[in-house]
């Protein structure tokens, strides 16, 4: 057949601005505050320019703290066997880790072995790893044993009391983004918030783009569409539709958007005609939109 | 307590709210000391050898209130609503150890969801997640491994000793060996 294009991944630069620009810059979510202790409020005397300066200045650590965490596969396991000594079978009752605690090579350079009680020296499986590394080296807001908030039955929980992302950004504190705890705390929250509809609660984080790859990978784009016409971002819903067009460029929707060059709403109507399952509500939600946009114009 | 099960719904009940109403459990609670100044250090404990002592601490009066991670609503009283921390036992007026149990119980809830955390800001690792390298990576098994005959060390199996080896062992004990003794054992 044809040479298919390769498929568009997460850190290309196109997907990277489309997915920068839905997520919003709202800089009283991102420089909300936070409960620490209590100081007496500082107060400054400001020019325009001055206060332009201050919110430029802010605008750029709002980009900092924006950056997306990677979304990768999850890791191989490692099962190499390094060597087999059939005579020190019987000498000790315990396994021993043997870690290089070299200081200046990276934790994904590091050489950890396991020495078991029947002789064979082996690599050091993911979990024992990640478990020795916290250990020795030990990093900012990571346990050396998980939070039992991050099992299946204790995150139900959480989510009922809307606390999305900060289940997330302990999961990027706690885990390594390739791990398959990972990834599994990061679906089962974008579930839940696909399934309530709470995409709000991500809106102007980090995680929002990560949230819209999962979607958009599963075709579950529905809910989301239906939210960004509700709150008047059809510029969002426009990028949205093309990211899809992107990763799923066999699609119905897509071609007669690349033939007729579509912008704007009529994108979102073809959109809704072939590709999505919940038509009604979404062609409801267009006709209030365009309704509230007549009487704005006429009034 | 008939609440031993379920130490959460005696902050329902009207008891409760005829007891305590909207305050928390430790308001109006005072120490009784002598001199102006209260003293400065926690009671150790409200039960001496089994007996209770004159004016219990809020929570060892109470015999509804058990200090469990599972009622959110009675740890959430003695936690700062402005700055998040656990409150000094001074100021709530309880005893030590029900201090240090309250502790427990808060990081206890915390770590299972139920209690509501700062989650500090942690930025994106920024290093190379190929595992290419060795450490982490494939590597291809030694010789020895492949086959399932071989051993590791060639040693492992019987190896036939040189000649000259065997001739000096049956010179020496010469005068002991048995007269048809092999030279390879029997497999």
């Amino acid at each position: 057949g044809k040479a298919a294009q390769p498929k568009p991944a997460f850190t290309d630069e196109a997907v990277q601005t489309l997915l920068y620009k839905m997520t919003g810059l709202d800089l009283h979510k991102v420089f909300r505050p936070e409960k620490k202790g209590l100081k007496p409020p500082h107060y400054k005397l400001m020019t325009e320019a001055q206060l332009e300066e201050a919110t430029r200045k802010a605008i750029e650590e709002a980009k900092t703290k924006l950056i997306m965490p990677p979304v990768l596969n999850e890791r191989e396991p490692i099962d190499d066997v390094l060597a087999e000594d059939k005579v020190l079978e019987g000498t000790e009752t315990a396994k021993y880790v043997f870690t290089d605690l070299s200081y200046s090579i990276p934790h994904r350079e590091r050489f950890i072995v396991v020495r078991e009680p029947n002789g064979v020296l082996r690599k050091a499986t993911w979990e024992e790893r990640d478990r020795m590394i916290q250990i020795f080296f030990p990093k900012e807001g990571r346990r050396v044993v998980p939070p039992t908030l991050f099992k299946d039955e204790n995150l139900g929980t959480v989510f009922q009391q809307d606390r999305h992302e900060d289940v997330l950004n302990m999961c990027i504190a706690q885990f390594e983004p390739d791990s398959p705890d990972y990834i599994r705390v990061h679906h089962r929250t974008y579930e839940d918030i696909e399934k309530h509809g709470k995409y709000d609660l991500l809106r102007s984080t980090r995680h929002f783009g990560g949230m819209v790859w999962y979607l958009l990978s599963r075709k579950k784009t529905d809910g989301l569409l239906i939210d960004m016409i509700n709150r008047d971002l059809l510029d969002d819903a426009t990028s949205l539709i093309t990211l899809y067009h992107m990763l799923h460029p066999e699609c119905q929707s897509a071609k007669e958007a690349k033939e007729q060059k579509l912008q704007g709403v009529d994108l979102i109507k073809v959109f809704v005609k072939t590709e999505s399952q919940r038509e009604g509500y979404i062609q409801l939600a267009l006709q209030a939109y365009e309704e509230a946009m007549a009487t704005s114009s006429a009034s | 307590s008939p609440y031993q099960d379920r130490p959460w719904e005696y902050l329902e009940s009207e008891e409760y709210r005829a007891t305590y109403g909207d305050r928390p459990v430790w308001h109006g609670y005072r120490r009784n000391h002598k001199g102006s100044v209260p003293p400065q250090s926690p009671r150790k404990a409200c039960l001496r050898r089994g007996r209770p002592v004159g004016n219990p601490c809020p929570i060892c009066r109470d015999r509804n209130l058990l200090v469990d991670f599972r009622n959110v609503k009675l740890l959430d009283q003695f936690i700062c609503p402005h700055s998040g921390v656990i409150f000094h036992p001074i100021h709530t007026g309880i005893c030590m150890k029900q201090h240090r149990r309250l502790s427990q119980a808060i990081a206890q809830a915390q770590d299972h969801g139920l209690l509501w955390l700062q989650v500090p800001f942690v930025p994106v690792p920024e290093e190379d997640f190929s595992n290419q390298h060795a450490a982490v990576g494939k590597t291809p098994p030694a010789p020895a491994l492949r086959g399932p005959g071989r051993a590791w060390y060639p040693w492992y199996e019987w190896q036939q000793p040189p000649a000259a080896e065997v001739a000096r062992m049956r010179r020496l004990y010469r005068g002991f060996l048995k007269e048809d003794y092999p030279d390879t054992p029997p497999s």
